[in-house]
């Protein structure tokens, strides 16, 4: 994870003023490629969890086997602001390509 | 296994590099191809020889008919491909091979029709008759021509058809292509490639490149050399995709996700209904933009529709795509399938109830591949993630609603607007509820209908722009307007004058087609004129005072049987809800020609009931300058005073109650067809009218001698007209009788309306018209007191001019100088007005002092001052005219 990504996601964090988990997981967004996004949720028992600069991380194992190891950067240039996920293996074609917000996994968003 | 190449420039090359990548069958996850892998040094390729190949016009430069013969030709070696296109889509994307088997044949169809559209329909060119600019006659058209180079990025689950899609328009419309498919799926892509270079499309029109997205996107949408992007894909990408393109303005066409709702009424057709919301659900695996995923249901049939449809979706039969007997192949990926049985999850921790599927499925005799089962959620709220996010998948989520309102709330509560069905058996009610759905296409009783000229894209975050029909066309195509103007001359350029001091206008148009008859008698001719104007059925406008003088009657005799009517409830200074009353007794008589026997008021009446008649609509929506661009409904005036000119004017005047002063429509096309001086219409015209409406021509002649526009021909028309006054006015004045100067009176009128026609009026019609919409002062008589005021205004910029009219007014001005003959013509005005009985002072016509200055700013903005000789841009000065006249 990039400093600016862990500053930016305690930022939020300390904004919503939300104990949770930061969850990858996979999302859709539209004709023909799912990316990694992420969300604030609880940790299930299955999870690998994972604590970087004082922020736990969660995965649900599928995923993991899918998507390998993450990296997590952050952008915030005039009209691109947000966290760029990429991992290992290819989830899609088009990873490291748009960014995506931290939401809570029971809200929708894109 | 097969190997392919990029293809570039017309040649099918390896990656730069000599990467390559491996691409499955989704039904077997076995390799059946491999396939160069395009980096940016590939991209930078392509994109080079599209550039080039633009640039050197023997695709761009061909004509439209040219480039059609030759997509054909493309369409021709698809064709070829046809049985091999097929099978290598339903192995690639996991298509059943009854829908793959279909695509070779709509892509040939799309790319005929299009063509077809191309060659017979879609307005390369087009004339614009009335430009909607006064100021700038001449020439105005438009062409349309191509983009430039064109990036076209398509995704897995229709590769040959959306390629097609972006291929067929930007081809015909003389593009170059660089096409990127999705990284699962490009053999068909470059199958077609193939085809193009077999058919002869020149080399560098169509390129193929091959390569993931996260490494080719950023040059594909920042490349300078690149001028338009079409991007079917996610959203989260698409913005990036719009946000690249912008850095350098490029055009986007863009096709995102979906999350589009199959709304089923309560009186729907529930065999229907079932098949269309599986179909809509589960077609291709639910891997479609368009998927009506979210199936909204009456309450009413709620419980019966949701039995029936899991009864149906546990009937679909999941297979390997090439077994015959499938209706749903696999899903694209293992990362499809991971994301899929995520959401599904995810449903059920959201507490909607999974009913049916939800889980993989293995095929038998097949070992591994991407297989899932038709889900069906129900009790689904429309905030669920299931409901608002896109799944690509064959999961369906089932919504209760208990009316259309709640049905069309619900559907429109998404960020999301490509597409949506309604099915009911009541075709009005179900077009209400798809006409309130914002969204791109809404299908009624039906679902997943694409035609070829029909537009498909998204409202709101599913998209931007259009595929298909002639939407595509323009999307490709760039419109350039050419004009060329009536007058090469900068001395003639209206516009150019605003940075001049000098501004006269040197050239003029004339133009003036009403035909005239004057004299004695001239009235009977209305009865020739009439069948020579191809009518039967003519209306007579007039007013009470003219009816009750008989006048009417007069030509409603001499029309015989072709007068259907006389409408007289026409006052003076007619406004806009005048014009549409006479034109809907107009129409209740089904009058053919309008027949205006009055003063201005009527004849400009009659004009806008031309108009409107020929039309439609209100006289509200023809308050325009020179837009009419064919004849109206034939028009014959005759005047019952010496005054406007209307029965030859272009232009007709309407008071407005809604800008709160007079309005004016100005065409050429409104001046009558034929106007009729028979001086016995002016006989019985009272002494007063007689008076104000020669000073209303005489003005008309002065002002427009006056004008920036004046020129030889309105010069000699004015001038004899102020001649003709100025003779004939104090006879008829004496003797109402006088014929001979009854007909030099309404000459007088019908010359200085000519003459005004050219080169319109200036600032005492300005100062006029206030006084007339703000006070009901009688036009020619506000006219007459301010004209000699306005003319000692214009003095040092009209001089040579007003020295002439001094001299038509009867002044010698033998050795004069020039100067003090202008001045002497204002005198010679006030003399004439004042051997007539005209009133001299606005104070006399009861204009109160204190409203002068708002007189003043009203005045200055009204369009007759434009034209005045001397340019007006303070109200002070009007208000000091105003104060003289009072």
């Amino acid at each position: 994870m990039e400093p600016k990504a862990s500053q930016a996601l305690r930022s939020l964090l300390a904004n919503k003023g939300i104990q949770k988990a930061v969850r990858i997981d996979l999302r859709f967004s539209g004709c023909c490629d799912s990316s990694l996004s992420l969300y604030l949720d609880d940790i299930s028992e299955s999870d690998l969890t994972c604590e970087l600069d004082g922020l736990k991380f969660v995965i649900a194992p599928e995923i993991y086997q899918l998507a390998g190891q993450v990296s997590i950067s952050y952008v915030d240039e005039p009209g691109k602001k947000g966290f760029v996920l990429r991992p290992s293996k290819t989830v899609g074609e088009w990873d490291g390509f748009g960014v995506c917000d931290l939401a809570r996994r029971a809200e929708p968003g894109v | 296994m097969e190997h392919y190449k990029l293809f570039i420039n017309g040649e099918f090359v390896e990656a730069e590099d000599g990467r390559e990548f491996e691409v499955i069958d989704p039904g077997t996850e076995a390799p059946i191809a491999t396939v160069a892998q395009a980096g940016k040094a590939d991209a930078e390729k392509a994109i080079a020889a599209a550039r080039k190949a633009f640039d050197r016009g023997d695709w761009s430069g061909l004509t439209p008919a040219e480039r059609a013969a030759k997509v054909q030709d493309f369409a021709d070696q698809v064709k070829r491909q046809g049985l091999r296109l097929a099978l290598t889509e339903s192995m690639n994307t996991g298509q059943v091979i009854s829908l793959a088997g279909y695509m070779p044949l709509l892509c040939v169809g799309f790319l005929r029709n299009l063509s077809l559209a191309a060659v017979t329909k879609f307005p390369w060119e087009e004339e614009i008759p009335a430009s909607g600019n006064a100021f700038a006659p001449g020439r105005d058209f438009i062409r349309r021509e191509p983009v430039g180079v064109c990036v076209g990025i398509v995704p897995w689950n229709y590769p040959m058809y959306i390629a097609i899609w972006k291929i067929a328009p930007a081809l015909l419309a003389g593009n170059t292509m660089v096409l990127k498919p999705a990284s699962y799926t490009p053999l068909s892509a470059l199958i077609l490639a193939e085809a193009a270079k077999a058919a002869g499309i020149p080399d560098g029109v169509f390129n193929v490149i091959a390569g993931p997205g996260g490494e080719l996107g950023e040059i594909l949408c920042t490349h300078p050399d690149v001028d338009r992007v079409a991007f079917t894909g996610s959203t989260v990408v698409g913005r990036e995709v719009m946000r690249m393109a912008a850095t350098t303005v490029k055009k986007v066409t863009l096709e995102l996700g979906g999350k589009s709702a199959n709304i089923i009424l309560d009186d729907a057709d529930m065999d229907l209904a079932v098949e269309g919301a599986l179909f809509g659900s589960f077609f291709h695996q639910g891997q479609v933009c368009s998927s009506g995923s979210r199936v909204l249901v009456s309450s009413k049939i709620y419980d019966e529709f949701l039995d029936k449809l899991v009864k149906r979706a546990e009937s679909i039969r999941v297979g390997y795509q090439l077994d015959q007997t499938s209706h749903m192949g696999p899903l694209i990926s293992k990362q499809q399938l991971a994301t899929v049985e995520r959401y599904v999850e995810l449903g059920k921790a959201e507490g909607a109830e999974l009913v049916t599927g939800g889980r993989r499925v293995e095929v038998k005799g097949i070992k591994g591949g991407f297989y899932f089962a038709p889900t069906i959620f129900a009790r689904v709220d429309n905030k669920m993630r299931i409901a608002q996010e896109e799944i690509f998948g064959p999961v369906l989520c089932m919504i209760k609603y208990d009316d259309d309102e709640e049905a069309i709330a619900i559907a429109n509560d998404t960020m999301y607007g490509l597409a949506g069905g309604v099915f009911s058996s009541n075709t009005a009610r179900a077009e209400r509820v798809a006409r309130a759905i914002r969204t791109g296409t809404m299908w009624v009783n039906n679902y997943h209908i694409f035609s070829d000229y029909c537009p498909f894209g998204g409202y709101k975050q599913s998209g931007v722009g259009r595929e298909f029909g002639l939407e595509s066309l323009r999307e490709y195509t760039q419109v350039k307007r050419i004009h060329v103007p009536a007058m090469a001359d900068h001395k003639s350029n209206l516009t150019f004058k605003i940075m001049s001091d000098d501004k006269k206008i040197a050239g003029f148009s004339y133009n003036c087609p009403t035909a005239v008859v004057a004299g004695h008698g001239a009235l009977s001719s209305i009865y020739k004129w009439v069948v020579d104007l191809g009518c039967r059925r003519a209306l007579i406008l007039t007013d009470p005072g003219v009816n009750k003088a008989g006048l009417a009657q007069l030509v409603k005799n001499a029309l015989v049987d072709f007068c259907v009517g006389i409408y007289d409830n026409i006052s003076s200074d007619p406004d806009l809800g005048t014009v549409d009353a006479a034109t809907e007794a107009a129409r209740d008589l089904r009058a053919d020609c309008v027949v205006s026997v009055g003063g201005g008021s009527v004849i400009d009446v009659g004009k806008g009931v031309c108009v409107t008649l020929k039309n439609g609509g209100r006289m509200n929506d023809y308050l325009n300058f020179l837009v009419l661009t064919e004849p109206q409904t034939p028009h014959i005036a005759i005047p019952t005073t010496a005054g406007t000119g209307s029965e030859v004017t272009n232009i007709a005047v309407f008071t407005s109650a809604g800008a709160g002063r007079k309005l004016f429509i100005v065409d050429n096309r409104i001046a009558p067809n034929v106007a009729i001086l028979d001086p016995r219409f002016t006989i019985t015209l009272p002494r007063d009218l007689t008076v104000s409406t020669a000073m209303d021509a005489m003005t008309h002649a002065v002002e427009a001698m006056m004008s920036i526009l004046s020129n030889q021909i309105c010069d000699g028309l004015a001038l004899h007209a102020i001649r003709l006054i100025k003779e004939n006015l104090p006879i008829v004045v004496a003797d109402g009788r006088n014929e001979k100067a009854r007909l030099n009176m309404q000459l007088a009128a019908t010359m200085a309306g000519w003459a005004f026609t050219m080169a319109q009026v200036g600032l005492a019609h300005g100062m006029a018209h206030t006084l007339g919409t703000e006070l009901h002062i009688p036009h020619g008589a506000a006219c007459g007191i301010v004209l000699p005021k306005v003319m000692r205004y214009n003095v040092d910029h009209a001089t040579d001019k007003l020295a002439l009219v001094a001299q038509a007014l009867g002044v010698n001005t033998a050795g004069m100088k020039q100067r003090d003959a202008a001045l002497a013509a204002a005198d010679a005005v006030e003399a004439l007005m004042k051997e007539v009985g005209h009133p001299m002072r606005l104070r006399d016509v009861g204009v109160s002092e204190d409203s002068l200055p708002v007189y003043a700013l009203h005045a200055l903005g009204d369009t007759a001052v434009i034209f005045n000789a001397r340019l007006v841009t303070n109200p002070n000065d009007i208000l000091e005219l105003y104060k003289q006249a009072y």
